[in-house]
């Protein structure tokens, strides 16, 4: 089975049913992908699959033959953020930070979509994310901040810097 | 040792007021006459050895290298609360280190990092800014005061005259400036002769105005470690099938099949169930569901909510329970009254639902036993850890992690001392993860409890009196049992402390369980509380707010009930109350003004907001609230909640107001959703579709006010909680006209 992860082409010979998840975190060492109910319900597993939001925890990596998958590896680093891991930091979106990667990956997907959300778009994108903590709020306006960095061609990172 | 070089985070849960020589002694006299000494804790113990030869160590928390790295030894653990940042605030403060330059050690068990109100090296009980307010400033103006001592050597002058600037002492009459690297070999070596001076409020440079919140760039990145991430080579993965009956055991098994599946490296029973281990997780829970396995009900057999309930009436009807607060002559204003009206309450069972599921990971290797866990009691977790090892205190080593949501359940060390009875029967790390369902099923829950208010008024129509009589169990009962552990001396045998587990949970007392409801603030003239002890035998623990967040619930709804009833405006009528409670008055003041109280609002769309109002102190911080909500027929909309807080000073403006809004998310999705029930031995809830938890989509808009104060700094973990159902509760009232006293909050029932 080989599909490329982050651009990088990987195998998995195990079993094809084996969640992409745990093949992800415990295959190729890309933990940032968590694991919260293993039925699609929380969110916290979300991964792109050829640029949509997908729950890898139900997700066969059988059914990824020469497919593309996104982790929160693969969105930014320190020095070339997302604009949403720029505004996440800009806002001290995470508590605990559990389920962050999750939601930044289903709000990358929505913006890569959809440039300029509303709030109800943003409502319909991120209610598969849970949040144990309440950090809901911040979540929202820290897309609204990325959005609008990201019209304006504003660095978010080196705002936040100064 | 962990290092992050970003981080931060919130916790806090919880309220355990464990008098560590009353459960002592209790216990030691109850076990025959065994002498236990009572060494306390504190400053005595030795300074953990540093991570680097040529460094700075001046005391348990801080660390100075040559190269200007600063490190801060966190005692508390990061479980979302923020008190990474919080520490590093306090400490850089006296220090003069800017927060952002220090790096993170979690730290091992000492005793230097007990929480010195509990005896115990616990984050719970919103109290790690508190506890750790003088003590971590003493820490940092120590490490600064042997800097400056180490300059004035240097460029031999006075050292009064010596300053310093964010990691740097200066001379400013000569302009000389050495960094804090430079000077810690000569540092290292001096002792001050006296205990510096801490600086006085106006000299804050950080708390108070840091706003970065240190361990937001790892979470940002998925850099962040949690316990569920441990990476060891030759890693195994363990799945444990626990009984589906509450309170049940094995009967039988068979694990023929399991055996034949792939990657299976070993089955076997442990004390809680029958462990499944593969070379994968995923390989070890498709062998598991090849198991078969009989369960057999235990003592509780099987038990149903409705036997609960009915158990806790019967226990209100029969006995009068132990009186906790007794003002005035209940009895006499009960003759005296004019109307006496009376109420019940009940609050439901609660599962955590934290989004890391519990995990934890063992081995047992050459004489050792190391555990990494995500716990917020790392020294209980030691204490299961040598029980179920057999290995001595200095073999075994925790090793804590960043946590993913504790509210509590991490304060019950259950799920490490059976990744320890697993590692048992394996040569290689072993981690053991629970699924959803299976922390949802196997919590140890918030209690279930029943509530009678009575409230009595005379002719005039004035309260004179105020009775709240309830029952529940005692979460000390469940907690003591693994706690004691870690409670007597390290050279006391194991079997002496199994002897103490199976006796103190009775003996050590618990305030839980009343909090909120003793200390009702409202001037009446007779207060009778009272606690009676209801246990059905379903493992409880604390979860965020403990007794407040079934007490705020009661307390904040009834005198609700009480205003309505004098026909008073309930705002104004908790203000009559309150004139001796200043600070009660001051969030109360607040928040009515922040949310417009009865001014008649409406929706954008000309809907009629209702309004309710709470107001409620926990953990030494005060928080009142109001909700603004629209109803129709059965269906009502949360639409604001308005939260002013007094936690005293303000460490980190940003954290408290996070904490502010996650608790209130957190108490919606409880006043909404939260109910764990019980059918013949069976949890009904199993996982995120009917074990509901808040979503972006129903989330309310959040206006937090936090006062100004300058009284010492109290805790925010947990604080904003309570106020939340009842003052949901109370809008519910005033739009509908009916009077919700169960939780959750459901009109269509």
């Amino acid at each position: 089975m080989k599909f490329t992860v982050n651009g990088k082409e990987m195998s998995f010979t195990g079993d094809e049913e084996t969640p992409l998840l745990w093949v992800i975190r415990d295959e190729f060492d890309l933990k940032g992908t968590k694991f919260g109910c293993g039925k699609g319900l929380c969110g916290a597993c979300t991964v792109h699959l050829n640029g949509s939001a997908i729950r890898s925890c139900v997700t066969p990596v059988g059914a990824l033959a020469n497919l593309s998958v996104t982790t929160i590896e693969g969105i930014g680093s320190a020095e070339h953020p997302h604009p949403l891991q720029a505004a996440w930091q800009a806002l001290n979106v995470p508590q605990c930070g559990y389920c962050q990667p999750g939601q930044l990956m289903s709000a990358s997907a929505l913006l890569a979509a959809n440039p300029s959300p509303t709030d109800d778009d943003i409502n319909t994108a991120m209610s598969g994310n849970i949040c144990r903590c309440g950090t809901y709020p911040r979540i929202k306006k820290a897309i609204h901040l990325a959005s609008d960095a990201m019209a304006k061609s504003v660095d978010l990172a080196v705002e936040v810097k100064a | 040792m962990s290092q992050f070089n970003q981080g931060h985070d919130t916790a806090g849960l919880q309220s355990i007021k464990l008098d560590r020589r009353q459960l002592l002694r209790a216990a030691a006299m109850s076990a025959g006459s065994l002498m236990i000494p009572m060494t306390l804790s504190g400053c005595a113990s030795n300074v953990p050895k540093g991570s680097f030869d040529d460094s700075m160590r001046p005391n348990a928390w801080l660390e100075i290298t040559p190269e200007n790295r600063f490190y801060l030894t966190l005692d508390r653990v990061e479980m979302g609360q923020g008190t990474y940042t919080g520490m590093a605030t306090i400490l850089g403060e006296e220090l003069d280190v800017s927060p952002e330059r220090f790096l993170l050690n979690f730290a091992p068990v000492g005793d230097d990092y007990k929480q010195p109100e509990y005896g115990l090296q616990i984050t719970g009980g919103s109290s790690s800014v508190s506890s750790n307010w003088q003590r971590l400033r003493r820490a940092g103006a120590e490490g600064r005061a042997m800097l400056k001592e180490a300059a004035a050597k240097v460029w031999n002058v006075d050292v009064s005259s010596v300053q310093t600037d964010n990691g740097d002492c200066i001379h400013p009459r000569t302009q000389q400036r050495l960094s804090y690297g430079e000077l810690v070999g000569i540092a290292q070596s001096i002792s001050l002769k006296s205990e510096p001076e801490l600086k006085t409020q106006d000299q804050f440079k950080y708390i108070g105005k840091q706003r970065v919140r240190l361990d937001a760039h790892a979470k940002t990145f998925g850099k962040a470690v949690f316990g569920i991430d441990i990476e060891k080579e030759d890693l195994l993965f363990a799945v444990i099938s626990r009984p589906e009956i509450l309170g049940g055991k094995v009967g039988s098994f068979n694990d023929a099949a399991a055996r034949q599946s792939s990657g299976v490296v070993a089955i076997f029973e442990v004390p809680r169930g029958i462990a499944v281990v593969a070379k994968s997780y995923w390989q070890a829970r498709k062998a598991q569901e090849k198991l078969e396995i009989n369960w057999v009900p235990g003592e509780m057999g099987l038990l149903s909510s409705a036997d609960i309930s009915a158990l806790y009436q019967q226990k209100l009807a029969d006995e009068k329970g132990s009186s906790i607060r007794d003002d005035g002559d209940w009895d006499d204003a009960v003759d005296a009254a004019a109307d006496v009206f009376e109420a019940t309450y009940t609050a439901p069972f609660l599962a955590h639902a934290t989004m890391e599921p519990m995990n934890c990971t063992a081995w047992l290797t050459k004489g050792e036993c190391h555990v990494w866990a995500p716990t917020q009691g790392p020294d209980i977790a030691r204490a299961l850890a040598v029980k179920e090892s057999g290995l001595s205190h200095d073999d075994v080593h925790i090793h804590t992690t960043y946590i993913g949501g504790g509210f509590g359940r991490r304060l019950s060390q259950d799920y490490v001392a059976e990744a320890v009875s697993v590692a048992r029967h394996v040569d290689k790390p072993v981690k053991v993860i629970w699924s959803r369902e299976e922390d949802m099923t196997n919590d140890p829950y918030r209690p279930a409890t029943q509530h009678q208010l009575s409230a009595t008024f005379d002719a005039a129509g004035k309260l004179t009196g105020w009775k709240h009589k309830l029952a529940g169990p005692r979460i000390i009962d469940y907690f003591a049992r693994d706690a004691v552990g870690a409670m007597v001396p390290t050279w006391v045998p194991q079997m002496m402390v199994n002897g103490l587990s199976k006796v103190a949970p009775g003996y050590a007392p618990d305030e839980s369980p009343v909090e909120g409801a003793a200390d009702l603030p409202y001037a009446i003239d007779a207060v009778d509380v009272r606690y009676v002890h209801a246990d059905a035998g379903v493992p409880v623990s604390y979860w965020r707010s403990v007794g407040h967040s079934q007490n705020g619930f009661v307390v904040e709804s009834f005198i609700d009930e009480l205003a309505i009833k004098s026909k008073q405006d309930p705002a104004a009528f908790r203000r009559s109350l309150l004139s001796a409670h200043p600070r009660h008055l001051g969030v109360l003041d607040a928040v009515l003004a922040a949310s417009q109280w009865g001014a008649n609002k409406t929706t954008s769309t000309g809907e009629k907001i209702y309004q309710g109002v709470a107001c409620h102190k926990s953990f030494n911080t005060y928080v009142a609230q109001v909700i603004d909500i629209t109803a129709d027929g059965n269906q009502f909309k949360v639409h604001r909640v308005y939260c002013a807080t007094d936690c005293g000073l303000v460490v980190n403006p940003d954290v408290v107001q996070a904490q502010m809004e996650g608790g209130i998310i957190f108490a919606l999705t409880a006043a909404l959703y939260g109910e764990i029930t019980l059918k013949d031995g069976r949890v009904q809830q199993s996982n995120f579709h009917d074990y509901k938890a808040l979503r972006m989509d129903e989330v309310p808009e959040i206006i937090v006010e936090v006062l100004a104060s300058n009284e010492s700094p109290t805790g925010v973990g947990e604080p904003s909680v309570p106020p939340v159902a009842p003052a949901l509760a109370n809008a519910i009232y005033a739009a509908t006209g009916k009077r919700l006293r169960s939780l959750p909050l459901r009109l269509d029932v």
